[in-house]
């Protein structure tokens, strides 16, 4: 039990009973029937998938917001590539131009000591124009071929009646947990965060450990696309677009912290799934879907004055 | 003493943009020396270690180590050569626990299927040690954040961690400052200590009587100039005080 409140997802957790508890007793549309379920857990996986990369970021005090972009721009790539890669090798290339785009951002972060949030807001409207020009404005589609390509249907498909993307996140945050909490990279990427200037004195490379989690921020951002994509192989100028703040959403949700050095792999799936189900409950209500941005943010900003009660209650100095 | 020493400053000249923080620094350090390193403050006492430690490269000048000329300057770099540094704010991250903090940067391993994991177990023991000694709480324990420990406390992790590590050369920026009575007698028992093992002991502070008590040798900077090194047996506390009072152009000439 003390350990449930110390981690920084209790909050989350808190969150998502409340919310199953409200969703159902007032019961629009059904919540739990296994089209709701299925739904909900397979936009949770994907955004869970793109706020995971973005935790990694926060909690080395930086912020990514260009996930949305990236997300977009790697399914694109992967869609309009494959006709001359074919399906593996444009996965791959896709991947590439994720880990390169997150690789520059990092390096301009820590080289250039500039504010992550403008230079990937900078990074936000490059990969964004650079989708509207690879595509030209119009919707690409997979060949019947690749759509039953065996990757994409690892990729995209279902097993057991659970779409492949859950499983997906299941397996990415179990290594990241590991990652994170039982390795010298996770040691010193939480240290960092904490205080870069004194992993810096213990001799920590703080700007290779910044580059790395944004190149993994990427990763994970068009890893995502990538799965959205093998699911619906169809591409729009939109895709990914509001993703950033709906990532961020749910990671600040999730218990990471905006100070650096303090997050939680469970409660940032656990922030997906809130926003999210925000989302589909709202939709189902038949509200117009603009208030859904409105939504989130209220729910936002509760979670942050929540978490950093928490936070002061169990002593932390944020 | 016939020995090179272990680090030798040569004419060191650093420039902050067009502030010149160091001008014409030129030291000798020998291992097995405890030496006191004084002056006010902006006087670039601690801008002359953070060369030392690799936080700033030298825009003039040498710096030797053990005879060899350093050429690259990292924190990283110094710390496997055994220069370990206690700063006054820094160094320890609030949000981990003791046992992750001593060993941020050297993280002992445990290969399971090949994968290097943290060593968990042997982090928790040494830190542990370390803790119990250096009289830390009766209720802290090694998997405690940082953020929970007092002042005195947190230089106690700081100096355990600069003795558990075999290290040749251990600077202490103001150590003693923000601690207690007792606390800061055993802080500078530690440094005499550490000296007595061969090790070159640097000891940063303002204040000329209580490091004359303890140091085999004082140098005094003042406006990025060093304007006195002399052991302790030739000159007094008093005089040595005069030097600072004076802004160290009076005696200069007396001590050299």
């Amino acid at each position: 039990m003390q350990y449930l409140v110390r981690s920084q997802g209790f909050g989350a957790t808190v969150g998502v009973i409340a919310m199953l508890a409200v969703f159902t007793v007032i019961d629009f549309s059904g919540w739990w029937t296994v089209q709701t379920l299925s739904n909900v857990t397979q936009f949770t996986a994907i955004l869970a998938l793109v706020a995971l990369g973005q935790a990694l970021v926060i909690m080395t005090k930086e912020i990514d917001l260009s996930v949305g972009s990236i997300y977009g721009l790697t399914g694109v790539a992967f869609i309009t590539l494959e006709p001359s890669l074919g399906v593996p090798g444009s996965l791959v290339v896709a991947l590439l131009i994720a880990a390169a785009a997150g690789f520059i951002q990092g390096t301009a972060v820590v080289k250039g000591e500039l504010p992550s949030m403008i230079v990937t807001l900078g990074g936000l409207f490059a990969a964004r124009g650079i989708i509207y020009v690879w595509t030209g404005g119009s919707v690409h589609n997979f060949s019947p071929d690749a759509r039953t390509h065996a990757l994409t249907r690892v990729l995209g498909g279902e097993l057991f009646g659970i779409s492949a993307a859950i499983y997906w996140v299941g397996i990415i945050s179990v290594l990241l947990a590991i990652m994170l909490w039982g390795t010298r990279f996770g040691n010193r990427l939480l240290a960092t965060g904490g205080s870069r200037e004194s992993a810096e004195s213990r001799g920590v490379r703080t700007d290779r450990v910044k580059t790395a989690a944004f190149v993994l921020c990427s990763l994970l951002a068009g890893f995502a696309g990538i799965l959205t994509l093998c699911n619906q192989p169809q591409t729009h100028v939109t895709l990914g677009e509001n993703m950033e703040l709906e990532a961020i959403s749910a990671a600040v949700i999730g218990g990471c912290l905006l100070t650096g050095g303090r997050g939680s792999i469970l409660g940032v799936i656990l922030g997906a799934l809130v926003v999210v189900s925000f989302r589909y409950e709202l939709i189902a209500l038949g509200a117009p879907s603009s208030w859904y941005i409105t939504f989130v943010g209220a729910v936002l900003i509760v979670a942050v004055i929540f978490n950093q009660k928490l936070a002061r209650f169990l002593g932390h100095s944020v | 003493m016939t020995q090179q020493p272990l680090i030798q400053v040569k004419n060191l000249d650093l420039y902050f943009g067009a502030f010149h923080a160091l001008k014409n620094v030129s030291v000798d350090f020998n291992a097995g020396e405890l030496i006191g390193l004084v002056g006010d403050n902006g006087a670039g006492k601690t801008t002359l270690i953070r060369v030392l430690c690799g936080i700033h490269a030298p825009s003039k000048g040498e710096v030797f180590f053990d005879g060899k000329k350093v050429e690259k300057f990292h924190p990283k770099l110094a710390i496997d050569q055994g220069i370990e540094t206690i700063q006054q704010s820094v160094g320890l991250c609030d949000n981990l626990s003791i046992a992750r903090n001593f060993y941020l940067g050297r993280e002992p391993v445990k290969r399971i299927f090949g994968i290097p994991f943290l060593d968990f177990a042997k982090m928790r023991e040494k830190s542990s040690r370390v803790i119990r000694q250096f009289g830390l709480r009766e209720n802290v324990s090694a998997d405690d954040e940082v953020e929970r420990l007092s002042g005195g406390e947190r230089q106690s992790v700081k100096i355990g961690r600069a003795v558990e590590f075999k290290n040749r050369v251990v600077i202490m920026d103001e150590p003693t400052n923000h601690l207690s009575v007792r606390e800061r007698e055993h802080v500078n028992e530690l440094a005499v200590q550490l000296k007595e093992q061969g090790l070159l002991v640097i000891y940063i502070t303002h204040d000329i009587f209580q490091v004359h008590k303890l140091a085999d040798r004082i140098v005094i900077m003042e406006n990025g100039e060093k304007v006195a090194d002399a052991s302790t047996d030739s000159m007094s506390a008093e005089a040595l005080e005069d030097v600072i009072r004076q802004g160290g152009r009076v005696v200069e000439k007396e001590a050299v």
